[in-house]
């Protein structure tokens, strides 16, 4: 067994395992390279910069706005491909899951192309007679969260279909039979029953979210900064590794209590 | 009347997914040397101008060496993983497991920067090897899922009763349990080809001069201009992946990567 399990070992271990436990040690070095001064100063340094604070509360913002609007706009979709007697749902299914697979490049490509000042939505407004002057679209936060729920939908409509399908058809119609509405079935019986698929796209995307790099820098196009593209900025622009590694560790612990809170709400969820 | 409903947001939803994927499409034939759409005459000049690109090409064929490079190792090392967990009990398992998949739920910044700190001092950074190390490290999980989830389903007394008849754990591997895993291997495999094909963030701080990724080559390209040639190679790109969802379909295994662990998490 252990001959079967060595590679992988040695692998994850020296390819995850050590770097995260250097990047730790870098984060409380003054400089690096250079003399070993060990200091908390880099973190002591983010928390009371508002530049950073901003960041930290911009990238959580964008999070929330991602999360709450994927779960809204996915819901239906997940519905349908978990419930629908349709026969084109499994073509539904390679339509949510197609995007997937596109290169992110290409997809902010067709964001380009979209949402430019000479870009499709600009031209078709101006052609309505809706507007005079092209509207700046990119370049905002509203242009990134659109990008990133693009990206990241298909994550949360198949963690709440996987759910939605395993659910006992009988509790609705129990529901109905005892004179239920359809929305008050809804609220009472589907929602609690999916809510732990609700809970698991939530974490995968809110996580996927503050971790994201190149949504932010092409759609942001320098005027949306997220941790991500700071860390960019501390590592390659100022060469200041100890800051870069500070602001890794600190949204690597907040992914990781999100992932505890979300493993001990599932504890507490599937008990009751 | 609410299913139609239904049916109508489902197609929207549909549209809002496909749109900026496939408007690149036609916007790599336009005569106009802007990205736009619709595009304006019809012409395959971009494609032709991506060949007096020999940095889009170079950037093209390393891609293709990595993602074949990562997916070996990832095969080689995922499989083997993935019997030891599958065949032994031990203490902590279902934790090593969680450890496989870790990668996929950890931040991809943070695993770009820790990697590039242990690659740099090693002077792997602009290489081959680094890009590989990196690109393994999102590949394997993928692998570590796929080739798991085809095992789950492989019935156990196949391969006891290939040991009762005297095979060595060699001899059963090969003739048992790897045909049987066959078009596990393939969907894990194809899986992995796209997503180090496409990654983005791990390569950011290991690519340079001389070694670039095509992403990575792609985005550099859009900084200093834009025309439609980006949109020619997003086109070629838009159809090598179709090619092979068609493949992962045909095999059988789009439901197996994302119908059934969707909650496992994944980029």
């Amino acid at each position: 067994m252990l001959l079967l399990l060595t590679p992988g070992l040695v692998f994850i271990g020296a390819a995850l395992i050590w770097p995260l436990l250097i990047m730790l040690r870098v984060s409380f070095l003054q400089r690096f390279p250079g003399p070993v001064v060990y200091t908390i100063a880099k973190y002591a340094a983010l928390l009371d910069d508002n530049y950073f604070i901003d960041i930290t509360l911009r990238t959580f913002g964008l999070g929330l706005v991602v999360t709450v609007a994927t779960a809204v706009i996915g819901y239906p979709v997940a519905w349908y491909l978990a419930r629908s007697p349709s026969r084109w749902r499994h073509l539904v299914f390679l339509g949510v899951v197609y995007p997937l697979l596109v290169s992110v490049v290409v997809r902010t490509v067709g964001w380009t192309i979209l949402l430019g000042t000479q870009g499709v939505i600009n031209k078709l407004l101006i052609s309505l007679g809706i507007i005079h002057d092209p509207l700046v679209l990119m370049e905002s936060f509203w242009s990134v969260a659109v990008g990133l729920v693009h990206v990241l939908l298909p994550f949360m409509i198949l963690s709440i279909a996987a759910v939605l399908g395993r659910i006992d058809k009988s509790y609705s119609e129990a529901a109905y039979t005892l004179g239920a509405t359809p929305m008050r079935n809804f609220v009472t019986v589907t929602l609690p029953l999916s809510i732990e698929g609700l809970a698991a796209g939530s974490v995968i995307v809110f996580c996927l979210t503050i971790g994201t790099y190149i949504t932010p820098v092409w759609l942001g196009r320098g005027h949306v900064t997220v941790l991500a593209i700071s860390i960019f900025d501390e590592m390659v622009t100022l060469v200041d590794w100890p800051t870069g590694a500070a602001l890794g560790m600190l949204l690597t612990v907040a992914t990781l209590l999100l992932l505890a809170a979300y493993g001990v709400f599932l504890s507490r969820y599937t008990k009751r | 009347m609410r299913a139609n409903i239904l049916t109508i947001y489902v197609i929207g939803v549909l549209l809002f997914l496909a749109a900026p994927v496939l408007i690149v499409i036609p916007s790599a034939f336009g005569q106009e040397a802007t990205l736009a759409f619709p595009p304006i005459g019809f012409t395959l000049k971009w494609f032709s101008n991506i060949l007096a690109h020999p940095e889009l090409i170079s950037a093209f064929g390393n891609s293709v060496a990595i993602a074949l490079m990562a997916t070996a190792v990832s095969l080689v090392v995922g499989t083997m993983t993935v019997l030891a967990l599958r065949r032994y009990e031990f203490p902590g398992r279902e934790a090593l497991r969680m450890l496989f998949l870790a990668p996929l739920v950890c931040p991809a910044i943070v695993l770009a920067t820790a990697v590039a700190m242990v690659l740099s001092p090693l002077g792997l950074i602009r290489t081959f090897t680094g890009l590989v190390v990196a690109h393994t490290l999102v590949t394997l999980p993928y692998i570590v899922r796929t080739v798991g989830a085809s095992l789950a389903g492989l019935d156990v007394a196949l391969e006891e009763a290939a040991l009762t008849l005297g095979a060595n754990p060699w001899q059963r591997f090969r003739t048992i349990t790897l045909p049987l895993l066959g078009s596990g291997l393939l969907v894990g495999a194809t899986f992995s080809l796209i997503i180090s094909f496409d990654e983005f963030t791990l390569s950011l701080f290991i690519v340079g001069n001389g070694m670039m990724t095509l992403p990575l080559e792609m985005f550099n390209y859009v900084e200093f201009s834009i025309d439609p040639t980006i949109a020619a190679v997003s086109t070629i790109l838009v159809l090598i992946t179709t090619a092979a969802i068609l493949l992962i379909e045909k095999l059988g295994g789009l439901g197996r990567q994302f119908g059934q662990s969707a909650s496992g998490g994944a980029r």
